[in-house]
């Protein structure tokens, strides 16, 4: 029987994916579909650094201390490295994976950067209220389907003028039980490869946040920046096929290069794309 | 012969063990979010599955998603047992 729970499934392939999809694990923001990916994904970085103000001062009446920021899935901690290497935040990285906690703490062991990372729920984080200055979503939300929870749990931890940054994979029309049910082969490979998701469309993310005492500042699509993200990816598995097969096998592997073939035509037909979303919290 | 409604009933609960969802369920258990926890892709799956075998699906065929096992299986016939105390 197959898992297709997160933390189980980050368990089995996180090694893999960073050969496939680059030490960051996430999609790229390229400006020509030639630039390299390890930039392009940089560029991902910056985008939510920017949007979600980074780069702003500690909070008022803290004598210059860093922002607190909650990494919420963090991954293996590539994106939380740079936050705190290059803005000095003070950063918590929570995921429900036990091999990400480990990666993520040995890479910043190895740099020798300060930060902690808890192996945690992020839509129930179990953290103190308006203990954050920023709440980072990259690219994690997709694997929670409590949406609402995440947001709403995202905003409880925020101090009031604190901001919520995210970035992920989006629903951009609505898909009909008919169509599913004929395209249910091409969401099965994808399921198989990326584990049990659910997309959103950028509004539904925004309606929750009103929701939940947070004004939006920021709703961008971004889909057509991030398309060359897969030729990127499929490009990186055909350099590292030999070790991506001794860790997930071919089986995996092909689903892997299925899934971008899939990716990319619900991308040019406007059912999935990508999108990048800030609000701050009212108070 | 097992009548179409239990061959549904067989089918569903199978289908719910391979994807590690509580095959014992009730037959008054929601199928999705609160009960059985069925996504909107394990449903296209399990409307496939049962219109493959057995010719058509209640998914599919009506206006409103059945909300239960039970009502899948009405789709298929009136309870064996039911049928006969009546």
């Amino acid at each position: 029987m197959v898992d297709y729970e997160p933390a189980e499934h980050y368990d089995r392939v996180t090694r893999a994916w960073a050969l496939l999809m680059g030490d960051d694990l996430h999609y790229g923001v390229f400006d020509a579909p030639s630039d390299p990916l390890a930039e392009a994904s940089d560029r991902l970085t910056s985008l939510m650094i920017e949007v979600g103000g980074l780069t702003e001062a500690g909070p008022e009446g803290t004598d210059g201390a860093p922002l607190r920021v909650l990494d919420v899935g963090c991954g293996t901690g590539g994106p939380a490295s740079r936050l705190v290497r290059d803005h000095g935040v003070d950063l918590l990285g929570i995921t429900p994976s036990a091999v990400g906690i480990e990666a993520a703490t040995a890479r910043f062991a190895a740099a020798g950067l300060p930060g902690s990372f808890e192996q945690r729920d992020g839509t129930d984080n179990g953290l103190p209220d308006a203990s954050f200055d920023r709440v980072w979503v990259l690219e994690a939300s997709h694997l929670m389907p409590d949406r609402e929870a995440l947001i709403s749990e995202a905003s409880r931890v925020l101090r009031p003028g604190g901001r919520l940054v995210l970035c992920d994979i989006i629903r951009r029309r609505e898909i009909g039980f008919r169509e599913l049910r004929e395209r249910r082969e091409e969401f099965a490979v994808l399921r198989a490869g990326f584990g049990a998701a659910r997309m959103d469309p950028l509004d539904l993310y925004a309606a929750h946040a009103e929701k939940h005492g947070l004004k939006v500042l920021t709703q961008r699509d971004i889909s057509e920046e991030t398309r060359p993200t897969f030729a990127a990816w499929r490009a990186n598995a055909e350099q590292h096929r030999d070790a991506v097969l001794e860790l997930i096998g071919p089986d995996e592997l092909d689903v892997f290069v299925r899934s971008l073939e899939i990716l990319e035509r619900l991308w040019d037909d406007r059912t999935l794309g990508y999108g990048i979303f800030a609000a701050e919290k009212v108070g | 012969m097992p009548s179409p409604r239990s061959t549904a009933e067989t089918l569903v609960r199978d289908f719910l063990t391979r994807i590690n969802k509580d095959a014992s369920a009730d037959l008054d258990a929601p199928l999705y979010a609160d009960g059985v926890g069925l996504d909107s892709l394990e449903t296209a799956e399990l409307s496939a599955l049962l219109e493959d075998e057995l010719g058509n699906d209640p998914f599919s065929t009506a206006d409103v998603l059945p909300q239960t096992l039970r009502e899948v299986l009405d789709h298929y016939g009136a309870d064996d047992a039911a049928a006969e105390t009546a």
